[in-house]
């Protein structure tokens, strides 16, 4: 499907640009933090301690209910976060209300003890919280820190980055699945199909993407944020007696981790819903320009059937926009799904957006609560916009700044 | 007269989209599993209680009387009644205060964006591979790719804590009320205060657009340059400047309007979000709120607002574009 | 007489990624004032550069590295003499020795353009009477203030362009201006001048269009026209009108015209003088007769061969074989370029001929060694000798 003469300006423009090896190399680390997240975390990204370092209050330290996520139904959250929560309120009336929280700034001032809250369950179905003492050097352990709950900052960054690269390919994948057809066959068979389908799609377009997502998820939420719970292949592995431990680095350290995360159904769906129009669009006026083009008259002459036409010539000649378009998508998924998730539209905790909406209410004193996973979204965001940007100079399909629009 | 018909064509196929907009909020509730009367009222009212209220809200009618029903009271203006306790008008709720906000807002960030974005992009692309052009390019990549709720909060951290005098929650007055203390009283304090107030909720909300345009402007005025009605500028000796801005920079600017007001959905978009993180009650903080609530017929009002002013407003654009770029009108 | 024009060693050369092209190399010759002087020859051979090295509108990666454009403009020379004496010779200028704003402050008062493609020399989104009117506006503003024509043209800044454009009325274009542009376009040819002006290019049909050009051409009252391809782009019936436009205008006016096309029968019709090239060469210069009558380069006897002359229309096209040689400096051998193409290679054509006086007029030169010996079959070149 790809020419060579195409593959060709790819490597010479990925040779000569610097930014495009950039944005390749800053993808590739996002992606292998994502696939390999339990071997890069530090710690289980769900554990709450609380401590006696350097913290601040916090009123609404809980994970659940400050940031609009009802709980209605347990299915919405995050299993870890659930159990840790239910701990954590149970802590909270014993010894929560004196003991401030860790938070250290990144990288120093934690020296010393922690406390950690265990549960340890009797065999008559009763359990007790116990706190246990441990010592914790925060040059090591938290390197970007903790939050008013003492999860390790760090490591839930590194699970974060699974649920945005999943949202957004799967999203932008999705958008594309629907919009494509939509807009080859509005594009190439033209007249009233095309009139009546490209309304549809104007209709679609006069709803910012936020705004239809959040109504979307609104109406979705009802019935319980769509979650499902993706098992973690390597902690399992590593938990299993099947597999021999030694084929897992660190397996000790890999089984402690979440055995599954909490994929938001719903958002990936909401996200997908609101920017197939963008590949409509593309498609559209691609298939326009082809359906003129002498072989494709040449095919139809000869009998081809439309079906046959579509997907033999006109598909393949409308791929490359298509492409750079998806990158782009990409992108803008990922800050779509962080901006649903900072506003509570999510459906679980650990992504990147709830946890800089998680240090809104400590900016003055614990700035890095909020700024590190931000930092991480930049980070992707500016990955695979560099790609786009590869993409689009080497390929040049000539669609500036028909991205979408939040 | 080519251009009166051309105008009515776009006249028409708004109104269509417009109504393609209701239609589809109108729907969108219907799409929500279960009573919606549960969430309005307390979990131990009575039957009576409830059927009092979908009568009310005539809930029990088929769906094309609602719709109809709805329709036609959105002809006149009527949006119904807020369903939460407080018991008003949605119009009320919309056109007041909280729609003045967000439209300051979203004019002083494209405000900011288009003085520095156009002049900037123009910059990188006369002084194409120069340290200027680099900067510019290394800003727009970042604008474009920076969360604008964590770019605010980045503000507050580095800009508002610091420097104490700008505030980070509650906007402060509406514009038309400080403008007209300034000039009725000649006291500039209100007008002071607004901008220390929007000032960082503009900058938040308007550093994506300027990215964009900057990015638009490289780019489109680059390809411009290259065509040989520039070289016959030059031929007949006018001055560069002229050359640049008249010549070049209109028709760099043609396309760019077509995507801005496509992009208008980032606007409002991002708006609701800088809204959250200023705590500015606009529009946007508003739908927030009401979606916590389940108060359908308020999101349904607010969104149906937004929708009607990006048609609205992309209706302008178009006919911008047709007075802009004479080759539509005959297209 | 003393020349108005005088072209010396230019040479002009494009320093891309894949190499260094050498699109024009050391082209002279003399334009008398009110004379025509065409430069003939197939696409890709450098004279479009050169028309646009004349007046320094040569994009990047190229440059004019070398040579002299002398001018000769009295008033010009006296004041110019002041600092930079090296560049004035008697009434002369040389133009590649002055600073880059008094070469851009000739354009448009001393030198015009007409391109190629009508089309996507005007701006679609202005009207053309605007257009033309703004050639109009900066002569007159050059006229106005000589001595100071640089900051008068020069000096129409962002702020005044802002201001223009919110208050109408205050414009670059004076009302004079475009009363002057719809007078022009009425002597070029098109009728109903004073609609049309308010008319977009894309309104225009191809040749009316090269008639405005023609008529913003004319609104600078200009010394020297250089016409590139005039009607290359045109039909063919369109062509021969345009052509009439041009002749009469340059008849009346007495402008000196450097004109370049391809076409023999333009060539023919319109000039006085004729520079053939090849490979960014001169490969022969000399009067209409000298090269129509005694054409002494087998190139250029080819060229009168595939050229389909006005006089005899019927005439059958003869095209010469092969291929314009590539210009990119590495590949090109120190050998007469041509002679991979020429009926009558001589083995001294492996090495570069110098331009050597012809038979006929003084002024007729050739680079070939035919302008000094017969042909001698003997001495050929064996067929397939370059084809390895």
């Amino acid at each position: 499907m790809i020419s060579d003469r195409v593959k060709a300006s790819l490597k010479r423009e990925f040779k000569t640009s610097r930014m495009a090896q950039l944005g390749l190399i800053l993808v590739l680390l996002v992606i292998i933090v994502a696939t390999f997240a339990p071997f890069f975390a530090l710690h289980d990204p769900t554990e709450q301690r609380i401590g006696t370092g350097d913290g601040v209050d916090d009123d609404d330290a809980g994970v659940i209910g400050d940031n609009g996520v009802e709980e209605d139904d347990d299915d919405d959250i995050d299993p870890g976060d659930i159990d840790d929560a239910d701990e954590a309120d149970e802590a909270e009336s014993t010894d929560r209300t004196d003991v401030p929280p860790l938070s250290p700034i990144p990288g120093h001032q934690f020296v010393g003890e922690t406390e950690e809250i265990q549960r340890v369950d009797h065999e008559d179905g009763t359990f007790d919280i116990e706190i246990v003492e441990t010592e914790v050097n925060a040059d090591r352990a938290f390197p970007l820190g903790t939050n008013t709950v003492g999860q390790d900052i760090y490591s839930r960054i590194v699970y974060g980055a699974r649920i945005s690269m999943l949202v957004g390919i799967l999203g932008a994948g999705l958008a594309a699945l629907v919009g494509v057809p939509y807009g080859l066959a509005a594009g190439y068979f033209g007249g009233r199909l095309d009139d009546g389908l490209m309304r549809g799609a104007d209709v679609m377009l006069a709803f910012p993407s936020l705004v239809l997502a959040i109504a979307l998820v609104g109406v979705f939420r009802d019935s319980g944020f769509h979650t499902t719970q993706l098992p973690d292949p390597f902690v399992l592995a590593a938990q299993s007696d099947t597999v021999p431990n030694v084929l897992i680095p660190r397996a000790d350290h890999v089984a402690a981790m979440p055995e599954s995360i909490t994929f938001p159904v719903t958002v990936t769906l909401v996200v997908a819903l609101v920017n197939w129009v963008w590949f409509a669009r593309i498609a559209r006026g691609e298939a326009i320009s082809i359906r003129t083009e002498e072989y494709v008259k040449a095919a139809r002459s000869l009998g081809a059937s439309h079906t046959r036409i579509l997907r033999q010539h006109v598909l393949p000649n409308a791929i490359t926009p298509i492409i750079v378009l998806a990158t782009i998508q990409v992108a803008f998924i990922i800050l779509l799904e962080a901006a649903l998730s900072f506003l509570g539209f999510s459906g679980t905790n650990l992504t990147w957006g709830a946890d800089v909406e998680s240090g809104r209410g400590d900016l003055a004193t614990s700035w890095w609560i909020s700024t590190m996973p931000g930092i991480a979204i930049v980070i992707a965001v500016i990955g695979v916009n560099l790609i786009g940007d590869w993409l689009r100079d080497a390929l040049d399909p000539g669609i500036e700044g028909e991205s979408g629009g939040m | 007269m080519r251009f009166i018909r051309f105008f009515l064509k776009r006249l028409v196929h708004s109104l269509f989209v417009i109504w393609g907009v209701v239609t589809v909020v109108f729907f969108l509730r219907f799409l929500t599993p279960g009573d919606p009367t549960t969430a309005l009222v307390s979990p131990d009212a009575g039957q009576d209680v409830r059927d009092a209220l979908r009568e009310e809200l005539r809930l029990d009618e088929p769906i094309y009387i609602q719709y109809f029903e709805y329709l036609t009271d959105l002809m006149v203006g009527d949006f119904g009644n807020s369903m939460d306790v407080l018991d008003r008008p949605v119009t009320e709720w919309i056109f007041s205060a909280y729609l003045i906000r967000s439209v300051e807002l979203a004019l002083a960030a494209t405000f900011v964006a288009v003085v520095i974005a156009i002049p900037l992009g123009v910059i990188s692309a006369r002084r194409r591979h120069q340290p200027a052009d680099y900067s510019a390019t290394l800003f727009s990549l970042f604008g474009i790719s920076t969360p604008n709720f964590w770019l605010g909060i980045m503000l507050i951290i580095i800009v508002a804590v610091p420097v104490g005098f700008i505030p980070t929650g509650n906007p402060g007055p509406l514009f038309y009320q400080a403008l007209g203390d300034a000039v009725t009283q000649g006291n500039f304090g209100g007008l002071w205060d607004w901008l220390r107030h929007i000032f960082l909720p503009a900058i938040t909300l308007g550093t994506y657009f300027t990215a964009l345009i900057t990015r638009l402007t490289r780019s489109g005025m680059l390809e411009e340059i290259g065509k040989p009605y520039v070289k016959a500028c030059h031929a007949k000796g006018l001055p560069e400047t002229l050359t640049l801005y008249k010549h070049v920079l209109r028709n760099t600017l043609i396309p760019i309007i077509t995507i801005l007001g496509l992009q208008l959905g980032t606007l409002i978009g991002g708006a609701i979000v800088t809204e959250v993180v200023f705590e500015w009650n606009g529009l946007g903080q508003l739908l927030i709120d009401r979606i916590s609530s389940r108060d359908w017929t308020m999101i349904q009002g607010i969104i149906i607002v937004i929708g009607v002013s990006f048609v609205v407003i992309n209706t302008i654009v178009d006919i911008l574009y047709a007075y802009l770029d004479p080759q539509v009108i005959d297209q | 007489m003393e020349p108005l024009l005088r072209v010396e060693d230019l040479t002009t050369r494009f320093f891309t990624e894949e190499g260094q092209v050498n699109a024009v190399e050391k082209v002279s010759f003399d334009v008398a004032g009110g004379d025509v002087f065409g430069i003939v020859g197939e696409s890709g051979s450098g004279k479009s550069v050169t028309a646009l090295s004349l007046v320094d509108l040569v994009d990047s990666p190229g440059r004019v590295t070398d040579g002299s454009v002398w001018f000769r403009q009295p008033e010009m020379a006296e004041r110019i003499a002041e600092d930079q004496p090296e560049a004035v010779d008697g009434e002369m200028v040389d133009l590649q020795q002055l600073n880059s704003r008094e070469r851009r402050a000739l354009r448009g008062s001393e030198f015009a353009l007409i391109f190629q493609d009508p089309m996507s020399s005007f701006n679609p989104s202005i009207t053309v009477g605007e257009q033309v009117a703004e050639a109009v506006e900066v002569q007159k503003r050059a006229k106005a203030n000589p001595r100071a024509l640089r900051s008068r043209t020069q000096g129409f800044g962002l702020g005044k362009f802002l201001t223009t454009s919110m208050v109408p009325t205050v414009d670059y274009v004076s009302d004079e201006a475009h009363a002057r542009a719809v007078e022009l376009l009425d002597t070029v040819g098109i009728p109903d001048p004073a609609a049309r002006a308010t008319e977009y290019p894309h309104q225009f049909s191809g040749g009316m269009l090269q008639r405005a050009m023609i008529a913003q051409a004319l609104a600078t009252e200009t010394s020297v026209l250089i016409a590139d391809e005039p009607t290359t782009a045109l039909d063919v019936t369109i062509q021969a009108q345009v052509l009439q436009t041009l002749a009469e205008i340059q008849d009346e006016h007495d402008m000196t015209t450097v004109l370049i096309t391809h076409n023999l029968g333009v060539i023919a019709r319109m000039c006085d003088q004729v520079g053939v090239m090849y490979a960014g060469e001169f490969v022969e210069r000399g009067t209409l007769e000298d090269l129509f009558e005694r054409p002494t380069h087998p190139y250029t006897e080819g060229l009168l061969g595939s050229s389909p002359s006005l006089d005899a229309a019927s005439q059958r096209l003869q095209p010469i074989e092969g291929n314009v040689p590539s210009l990119f400096d590495e590949e090109m051998d120190n050998r007469c370029y041509f002679a991979d193409r020429c009926p009558k290679a001589m083995h001294e054509c492996l090495t570069k001929p110098e331009t050597y006086d012809a038979s006929g007029s003084e002024s007729h030169s050739a680079r070939c060694y035919l302008a000094t010996q017969e042909y001698d079959s003997a001495d050929a070149l064996p067929e397939g000798y370059f084809d390895d």
